[in-house]
């Protein structure tokens, strides 16, 4: 039973005219995969190699140099990266992670028992100008406060966080 | 030609060839450590423990201009004028440093690990390390993790990575990988797709320390019991050099020994792992009789004279795992007795096709050393080699009465119904490893060599010569081909296969280039055939 | 000292990143004429004649990169755009892209000219979305307008150019490092020689050059090498190796200060200026401690150091390597620099990619340190391990194929250099009866 289906098959496909060699296309199928499937589970990881002509452990060894990814379980519908470099730290970042593992009863890297939100790190998310940041989906939250958490995270729970901003 | 200077002491590089610090280093007499660079290998430039500075000598002044910051040996190709320093304070510093970076989550568990005695990092941290630990973190336990052909200590890395670039580049076959980053990266496989493939015991030999073991080898000797012999692998008629190691006359391990002209630094899982039929229980080690009775070996080889002198018409089955040597005095002994006594080549064993892989490595579909080199010897003798059907032929006619049949293979070769056509003979000699349809019917049964127990040289399909010292005396009760035809022509002494390789170079055309002692790589015979 | 913003020229303006607005704004209007008027050798000299230098950290002299391809080659040859912008404190770059994305497409688009590249990567970190978006839609209002594509404007110059999205590693701003990650492998950086300019992406002659380097080309297009050369700080004169700094850039100014932002100004201004002028002074009315000069990778400042000037040679007169990437964090006296260079050797011990030896132990085991020292276990000589990491990793004293120790190294350097005396007090105040031990402490405890 393949994990992949034909729509990310033919994504994938039509990365391929981009490079020169197949292999190339390895970190675009990887996000292709991901976007689909919320994760990247072992299965994709052969299938990925398949479709490119390498070995599945030539995807794996890549797909693991990278933070990104992960392999065990789809990841929540929201992904929570909190920035814990110096920009942010030096701001509070860093307490507003823990805030975050208290008030979603989750730890680094953990998703929340109802499969919403995963919750991870970030090493600088490059919005120093409105440390602390948050990183959720696809959407910059800047100057994070306690406020603004409590905030974020009843809209995740009401399904009201933008999923992404508001220009595509 | 370019001269480099290499700690203050100048040396000229042989013209057209291209060397990096390491192996210019080498020439000079100079080692200078290094764990990811191989020269079979790409390179990496990552261990950093090659570190050396470098400079250059003015042509016209003589004033040397040293590059501030110090450079991988194994990615600095030597050029004229170069100046290299191995020996100074600067480099000790560096090398001390990348020492004790690699001890510093490494479990020091040298005690249980295989590869202590011949292990990189414990030569280099004492040649090169510090002499305390100054870290406090407490090194991790001996994580053992089954890669499939072998097996991983993950904690006794130190990411090298020749193996994953082994596996990429000369098997071709990418299992392995590094999975994680920085203090995490280890290596690994993917889950299903174990380590698998027929030069996947090479991996073992690149690890520079005692991260990939030897499944086959764990934990069975240290290797500083062991005691290592040049030979010839038997496996195919690729004929690589190998390192056989053993302790008191038994076999531990078989090693690739470097040799650019025929396997480079590799050999294959087949002949790698081709040595446990060497002390098989099953082995022939008695003479006997057609009664099943036992000889003594003292009076068998005067019996074994009159028998074949009495035989009537003579034939001989060479087989193609006989060295040259002992070929060439088995025809001297049946021409000697019956001067047109057919002479066959034994079944050449056969399985499959040719295997290239993408470094170049190639096993032979042809399972035996020295088909070549035998096939040589008997149309010296012969002018024509019989194949073994030709004188299965001669049998059904009762053409001959007696035949020597030289067996050595390590599998079953022969059945019933061919051994049945040896059964109207008046003499049946059989040396053989092990029983089969055709040692029941001997006249007389001879334990043959195995062999690491041959001495004598092997003609590879590239017109290749190699030769070997024995590297283990045969189980006792067994005599090797070679010094029992050496006793049974009269010869003086024990058998020579130096001096028998001599005679044979001075008769025969294609050994001519023989005359000489063989280089450790062996000697091209087609040298020869090219000037006759 | 007032400078008109020129980088930053577009950004107020609303929906500043499409193509209407960037062209009613003079946009293209350089690369019009430059495909008209100017040869790729043109260009190059022109860059040369700017002495336009690298704004990504290095500092390398744009046109002398370029003058590295081979000169007769078959091609292809590739150009990729380093918006993997990941260095903590840093961020123009993703002000760039999401406000202007036009004026780096538009250098882009020069550059490969110049360097007769037919194919552009823009690697661009995952963690910069709305970059993603913008920049995607510029190429593709680009393709639609002939600005991309075969035949560029009627020329016999043609350009692709694709978004090439990373995965989260900081590595991947290393050219080699960027390289590998675009051919589908881990980004280990690869080892020098062969440079990129000789074999790089596919074992192809390549380019690799950050975003605001490359907006900085559209602008010497503009208005020519003589005004680039206008702004900035000549060569030192005692200093054969310094070209000197010219042109306007982008600083970055977060931290402890009451307006962060990206600010623009001419390479040259000082620290202190910068936080004042700019950055409207330290926040809640307190000193500053410390700064980050540019991007953590280069260490910090002391407030005595705050006068040194922002370009590619002064920073190292106080201990610092150069000017980096333009990021600038300041830090209040408040701030602990224990918990700095903790954060800073767990950001490098985190990025750190695992292939050298050095950089690989090395960040770790000061991580390890660190992490003890900060949780109240500090020995004094941990302190004398730390410098002597630092003094033996990186590129600097060769013992790494790539810079990333180096930047692991510079705050260890001048974090330990310029406020030792702090770090001593801590660790004699937080273990008072440990901070002599010569011993390790964890073989003390036992295992």
């Amino acid at each position: 039973m393949n994990v992949l289906d034909a729509e990310v098959r033919k994504n994938i496909e039509s990365c391929l005219g981009r490079y020169p060699t197949k292999q190339a296309a390895m970190l675009p199928a990887l996000h292709l995969v991901n976007d689909r499937l919320g994760y990247v589970p072992p299965r994709a990881v052969v299938e990925i190699a398949e479709l490119l002509e390498l070995a599945p452990a030539q995807v794996q060894d890549t797909l693991s140099f990278y933070e990104f990814f992960k392999q065990d379980k789809p990841q929540g519908k929201y992904r929570l990266w909190v920035c814990r470099s110096i920009g942010c730290a030096a701001r509070g970042g860093e307490e507003l992670l823990e805030y975050l593992c208290d008030k979603l009863n989750v730890r680094l890297g953990e998703t929340t028992a109802d499969g919403r939100v995963s919750l991870e790190y970030a090493e600088c998310l490059g919005a120093c100008d409105v440390a602390p940041a948050i990183l959720v989906n696809d959407t910059l939250h800047g100057n994070m406060t306690v406020e603004k958490i409590d905030e974020l995270v009843d809209q995740m729970s009401n399904d009201q966080c933008s999923m992404s901003n508001a220009d595509s | 030609m370019p001269t480099v200077i290499i700690d203050n002491r100048e040396l000229e590089i042989p013209a057209g060839r291209r060397l990096n610090g390491i192996e210019a280093a080498r020439l000079a007499g100079v080692e200078i450590p290094h764990y990811c660079w191989h020269p079979g290998l790409s390179v990496a430039g990552s261990c950093r423990m090659c570190l050396v500075e470098v400079g250059t000598r003015d042509p016209k002044t003589g004033e040397i201009e040293m590059q501030p910051k110090l450079v991988p040996a194994c990615n600095t190709i030597v050029a004229d004028n170069m100046v290299l320093v191995t020996n100074s304070e600067k480099v000790a510093r560096a090398r001390a440093m990348v020492e004790e970076d690699l001890l510093l989550r490494h479990p020091i568990d040298c005690p249980i690990c295989d590869k202590a005695g011949e292990c990189l990092l414990q030569d280099y941290h004492f040649e090169y390390g510090q002499p305390e630990r100054r870290a406090d973190i407490r090194p991790f336990t001996s994580r053992r993790r089954d890669l499939g052909d072998v097996t991983l200590f993950v904690d006794r890395c130190v990411m090298c990575g020749r193996c994953v670039r082994f596996a990429r580049e000369i098997s071709g076959t990418s299992e392995l990988m590094v999975t994680g980053r920085g203090a995490r990266a280890e290596i690994e496989v993917v889950a299903g797709y174990p380590l698998n493939n027929k030069l996947s015991g090479n991996v073992v030999d690149l690890c520079p320390v005692g991260a990939l073991g030897d499944k086959d080898f764990l934990y069975r000797q240290r290797v500083w019991y062991l005691r290592r012999h040049r030979g010839v692998c038997t496996g195919c008629s690729t004929g690589c050099s190998i390192w056989i190691e053993e302790n008191q006359d038994r076999v531990w391990r078989i090693k690739p020994r470097e040799n650019p002209l025929v396997n480079k630094w590799w050999i294959c899982n087949d002949g790698r792992y081709d040595y446990p039929h060497v002390h098989d229980p099953r082995r022939l080690t008695q003479p006997t009789g057609r009664d099943g009775l036992a000889i003594d070996w003292t009076a068998l080889p005067n019996e074994l004279n009159r028998s074949l002198g009495e035989a009537g018409r003579l034939a001989a089955v060479l087989s193609p795992f006989l060295t040259v040597e002992e070929a060439y005095l088995l025809c001297k002994l049946i021409r000697g007795i019956d001067a047109e006594a057919p002479l066959a080549i034994g079944p050449v064993p056969e399985v499959g096709e040719d295997e290239r892989f993408p470094g170049g490595f190639t096993i032979r579909a042809e399972k035996c050393p020295n088909r070549r080199g035998v096939e040589a010897v008997i149309a010296h003798f012969a002018r024509r080699v019989a194949t073994f059907d030709e004188l299965l032929a001669e049998l059904d006619q009762d053409a001959v009465q007696g035949v020597w049949v030289s067996g050595g293979y390590k599998h079953e070769w022969i059945g019933q119904a061919t051994a049945a056509r040896f059964e109207r003979l008046k003499l049946l000699v059989v040396q053989d490893l092990f029983p089969s349809p055709l040692s029941e019917r001997a006249t007389y049964l001879l334990p043959g060599a195995a062999y690491p127990e041959r001495e004598g040289s092997y003609v590879n399909c590239a017109d290749r010569l190699q030769s070997v010292r024995r590297a283990i005396r045969p189980p006792a009760g067994v005599r090797t081909e070679g010094s029992l035809c050496w006793e049974l022509l009269g010869r003086k002494g024990l058998y020579n296969a130096r001096a028998a390789l001599d005679e044979i170079a001075r008769e025969m055309l294609y050994f001519s280039v023989a005359v000489e002692p063989a280089p450790e790589m062996g000697i091209d015979l087609k040298a020869n055939l090219l000037a006759g | 000292m007032t400078h008109e913003p020129v980088l930053l020229a577009n950004v107020e303006k609303k929906d500043s990143h499409t193509l209407a607005v960037y062209e009613a704004g003079g946009g293209y209007r350089g690369l019009r004429r430059a495909l008209k008027e100017m040869s790729p050798e043109d260009v190059v000299e022109l860059v040369k004649q700017s002495g336009l230098r690298g704004r990504g950290g290095a500092g390398f002299p744009a046109g002398m990169k370029w003058s590295f391809l081979p000169e007769k080659h078959p091609g292809p040859i590739y150009f990729c755009v380093n918006a993997d912008e990941s260095e903590p404190g840093t961020f123009v770059n993703r002000v760039q892209m999401e406000l202007d994305p036009h004026q780096v497409l538009e250098g882009t688009i020069l550059s490969c000219y110049a360097t007769r590249a037919t194919t552009a990567y823009v690697y661009l970190r995952y963690e910069y979305p709305l970059c993603r978006r913008r920049m995607q839609a510029a190429i593709d209002e680009c393709c639609a307008a002939g600005y991309l594509g075969s035949n560029i404007l009627g020329s016999d110059f043609s350009l692709d150019v694709y978004i090439h999205v990373g995965a989260g590693a900081y590595v991947c701003g290393e050219e080699t490092g960027l390289i590998e990650s675009i051919e589908g492998r881990r980004a280990w950086p690869r080892i020098k020689p062969p440079f990129p300019a000789v074999e790089g992406l596919f074992r192809k002659p390549t380019v690799v050059h950050n975003v605001e380097t490359l907006a900085c080309v559209k602008h010497i297009v503009d208005r020519g090498a003589g005004w680039f050369r206008s702004m900035g700080t000549p060569p030192e004169p005692n200093n054969p190796r310094d070209p000197g700094s010219f042109g306007p850039k982008l600083f970055g100014l977060s931290g402890h200060v009451n307006r962060p932002g990206c600010y623009e100004a001419p390479l040259g201004i000082s620290v202190g200026q910068l936080i004042e002028q700019f950055g409207g002074g330290v926040w809640k009315g307190r000193k500053a401690k410390a700064a980050v000069l540019g991007g953590l990778s280069t260490g910090v400042v002391a407030t005595a150091e705050f006068d040194t000037p922002l370009d590619f040679a002064a920073p190292m007169r106080v201990g610092c390597p150069g000017l980096g990437t333009g990021g600038v964090v300041v830090l209040d006296e408040t701030y602990s620099m224990v918990d700095f260079l903790h954060n800073s050797c767990r950001f490098f011990a985190h990025e750190s990619c695992g292939q050298c030896t050095p950089c690989r132990e090395g960040t770790y085991w000061a991580l390890q340190m660190m992490e003890r020292i900060k949780a109240g276990r500090g020995r004094l000589r941990d302190l004398d391990l730390l410098r002597e990491i630092g003094e033996s990793i990186g590129i600097m004293p060769g013992t790494t194929i790539c810079g990333l120790a180096d930047g692991a190294a510079w705050p260890i350097k001048t974090a330990l250099s310029k406020f030792r005396d702090e770090f001593e007090e801590y660790i004699m105040r937080t273990n008072p009866n440990g901070y002599m031990e010569t011993e390790p402490v964890e073989a003390l405890v036992g295992v």
